[in-house]
């Protein structure tokens, strides 16, 4: 089978979004794997400017205990 | 002018009574150190995403604010902290001048309605995949 190609594309620009609130968990929850880790960009197709207020947001999500720092799956 | 966001837990063993006497203190607090205060209001009810001071439960509450004495408000911080009224807090700068909230509680409802027919839909999905794995068994 050859390689399938998918677009890569900014999430936030998609869909006109300029801000980043940490409350909004089920946004934010996009932008990390499995474990609770932050995706690289790489992977998520975010720009640079909102990849920095996505890592921001979730690690303010962290904090208050609104987001896993690890997420082992086990509970 | 500075807005800012106070964000603090309140163990979920703790009654209701209390729940709304550590909001007036928390209020009388802030009123203090001569800020204004825009919206108090109780988020909901949420499973933490790991246990803090051994609490799995915890009942959000919200605050917004109109910064007053600076010196003042990072007394109230390291209050908050000493006291036993919240298990965890954060103050968080606002760029803009928040809106006023009446109430959160029903988007949550909402949100957890959603949830559960996403999840519902989830276990639909895996169930088609098992049956199919059979088939091609």
């Amino acid at each position: 089978m050859a390689f399938q190609t998918r677009r890569k594309y900014c999430f936030f620009k998609e869909n006109n979004i300029t801000a980043v609130d940490y409350k909004d968990v089920k946004l934010l929850k996009r932008f990390t794997n499995d474990n609770g880790k932050i995706m690289p960009r790489r992977v998520t197709g975010t720009s640079a400017k909102m990849h920095r207020k996505v890592v921001g947001a979730i690690k303010r999500a962290r904090t208050i205990g609104l987001m896993p720092f690890v997420d082992s799956g086990s509970e | 002018m500075r807005y800012y966001e106070l964000i603090y837990i309140v163990s979920s063993s703790v009654e209701r009574k209390k729940n709304d006497q550590a909001m007036k203190d928390i209020g009388k607090k802030i009123e203090e150190t001569g800020s204004k205060i825009i919206n108090h209001i109780i988020w909901g009810k949420k499973k933490l995403a790991y246990p803090i001071k051994g609490n799995t439960y915890g009942t959000y509450i919200l605050a917004h604010y109109q910064g007053g004495d600076n010196d003042k408000l990072q007394e109230f911080d390291s209050w908050l902290k000493l006291s036993d009224l919240a298990i965890r807090h954060m103050i968080v700068k606002l760029d803009e001048k928040p809106d006023i909230v009446k109430s959160l509680e029903e988007n949550d409802a909402d949100e957890k309605g959603k949830d559960k027919s996403s999840d519902e839909e989830n276990l639909k999905k895996e169930k088609n995949k098992d049956e199919k794995k059979k088939e091609t068994e």
